[in-house]
């Protein structure tokens, strides 16, 4: 049962999209989209989506940041999803 | 007993029905008044109130309820996971999360997880403390009260359950775009499962135990997580995670007995316009498989047996919210259901073959608070670990309030 290579695969797999990634953070398409439509679709892929309300702008200024971190989010839509939420709270 | 059933269940519906007013408040004409006010103020007043880089949030959650199975009806609650949050710069995050749970006659703190985050890059964080070991989906991202759709978990996936929760250690993730596929990544080491021996006792031999500290060898499991979102509107997520370490004691017969485990799991949340609803699903399958060792034969001092230890686990559960209808009251309904199933290894002590059914109905206060009525079902062979004991077929039906902050 030496699964080794396994592992050693997905790290390697891994290195190489955070390699190749470094200038590809952000695609066209993810460029494109605005701070409500990447709300709107990320936002509810685990919880239902927060409404804007719920938070002053600097409790959502946390609030994303620690989503940032849980849910994978690039820099690009964490800066769009947060202003977003603070012009619509 | 069934008319005492029907009156608890009464009182709730009562009592929920009178806390279901609509609050339309009227926040943004105070918001308008308050810009008004703050215009009016000498800027050095303002200024004094200007929030400074560092932020703090305290937020959590928290549920109560009612179950009600064959041999007792209990209130069961009081459960409470704050939840603390220190923004110290653009960079840095702290996080920290207890878990206070009523256990016996006692309260029982627990450290769910405490760890920092420092955002090296656009697509790359540096973790390190205690966090929730991404393994899959259900641990760390759908096991907070307000988020899974039951109040029971799915087999093999509870605090004894056969995958890892939360583990001390070091971790990098972050997320990036292949082309137009966007993917999500996480490399972790952490201290790693721990192998019961069975010396002390004989029925746990061969099982392996989550966050225990300090680590019982030298070597530090790694492993990680892969995610892919193949559609553009990131509907749909399919993960691959896999993790790998030395589990028994250094200086002992176990010390080159190394444990394996992967999972393969999938999200997929879409709004069905047709029927005016959002359709949410998630899946996962987990496998563990620990090397060949011998441990002490329960009932029989100096024997030795052996078994191939591998435990498999799954579950589905699909949920529908009719959120687009007109009608508030069915806008906030969902209709939700779940099968799981836990094997552990045949011919071990703590052999375990299960199945689990949830069936709910969940009400919807506003998007983190919710009412649960579900009924749970397991049927199969109950074992020691792992499973759930199935006194009375563990049939239950449940009440559950749950609130996030
Ligand atoms: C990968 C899953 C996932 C996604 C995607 C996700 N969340 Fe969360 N969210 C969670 C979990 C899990 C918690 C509960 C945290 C806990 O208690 O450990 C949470 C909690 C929260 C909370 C409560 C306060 C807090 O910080 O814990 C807010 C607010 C929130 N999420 C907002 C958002 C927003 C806004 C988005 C979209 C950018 C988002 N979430 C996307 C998993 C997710």
């Amino acid at each position: 049962m030496k699964k080794i290579p396994i592992i050693i695969g997905l790290f390697a797999v891994i290195a190489a999209i955070v390699i190749s990634s470094s200038c590809a953070t952000t695609s066209d398409i993810a460029s494109a989209k605005s701070g409500a439509q990447l709300w709107g679709e990320n936002c509810l892929r685990c919880h239902n989506t927060p409404s804007p309300e719920t938070f002053s702008d600097t409790e959502w200024d946390v609030a994303v940041m620690h989503m940032r971190v849980r849910a994978n989010l690039t820099e690009n839509e964490a800066t769009k999803i947060a202003e977003f939420l603070k012009t619509a709270n | 007993m069934k008319n005492r059933i029907k009156q608890v269940a009464l009182l709730v519906l009562v009592g929920f029905s009178t806390l279901a007013i609509a609050q339309q408040d009227t926040a943004i004409q105070v918001k308008s008044t308050l810009d008004m006010q703050v215009a009016q103020l000498p800027p050095a007043v303002v200024n004094d109130w200007k929030p400074g880089k560092s932020r703090f949030l305290l937020r959590g959650y928290s549920h109560s309820g009612l179950e009600i199975t064959e041999e007792e009806i209990s209130f069961v609650g009081g459960s409470f996971n704050p939840l603390l949050l220190f923004r110290q710069s653009d960079r840095l995050l702290f996080e920290g999360e207890l878990e206070m749970e009523l256990e016996g006659g006692e309260t029982h703190i627990g450290l769910e997880y405490a760890n920092m985050s420092y955002l090296l890059t656009d697509a790359l964080t540096l973790r390190a403390g205690k966090f929730l070991v991404p393994f899959g989906t259900f641990v760390p991202n759908l096991h907070p009260a307000w988020i899974n759709k039951f109040p029971s978990r799915p087999l093999g996936a509870g605090h004894d359950g056969i995958m890892p929760g939360s583990d001390i250690g070091i971790e990098l993730r972050g997320a990036a775009y292949l082309g137009p596929v966007k993917t999500n990544y996480s490399v972790y080491a952490i201290n790693g499962p721990q192998l019961n021996s069975g010396d002390i006792e004989a029925e746990e031999g061969g099982v392996l135990h989550y966050a225990l500290v300090p680590d019982n060898n030298k070597d530090k499991t790694i492993g990680g997580r892969i995610g892919f979102f193949p559609m553009s509107n990131s509907a749909l997520e399919i993960g691959i995670s896999g993790l790998y370490g030395k589990v028994g004691d250094k200086d002992s017969k176990y010390e080159d007995v190394a444990a394996m485990l992967y999972a393969v799991d999938m999200s997929y949340v879409r709004n069905l316009p047709g029927i005016s609803s959002v359709l949410d699903i998630k899946a996962q399958y987990t496998a563990v498989k620990v090397e060949d060792a011998e441990y002490p034969e329960p009932d029989e001092p100096g024997e030795t047996h052996t078994f191939d230890n591998s435990s498999t686990t799954w579950f589905a559960q699909l949920s529908l919210r009719p959120a687009f209808v007109e009608n508030k009251f069915f806008q906030n309904l969902e209709v939700a259901g779940r099968y799981s199933k836990l094997t552990t290894p045949e011919g071990a002590p703590w052999e375990v073959d299960q199945d689990q059914w949830e069936i709910g109905l969940n009400y919807w206060l506003d998007w983190r608070t919710l009412f649960k009525f579900s009924y749970r079902t397991i049927s199969g062979e109950a074992g020691g670990h792992g499973g759930e004991e199935a006194e009375g077929g563990g049939d239950a039906f449940f009440i559950h309030w749950a609130i996030g902050f």
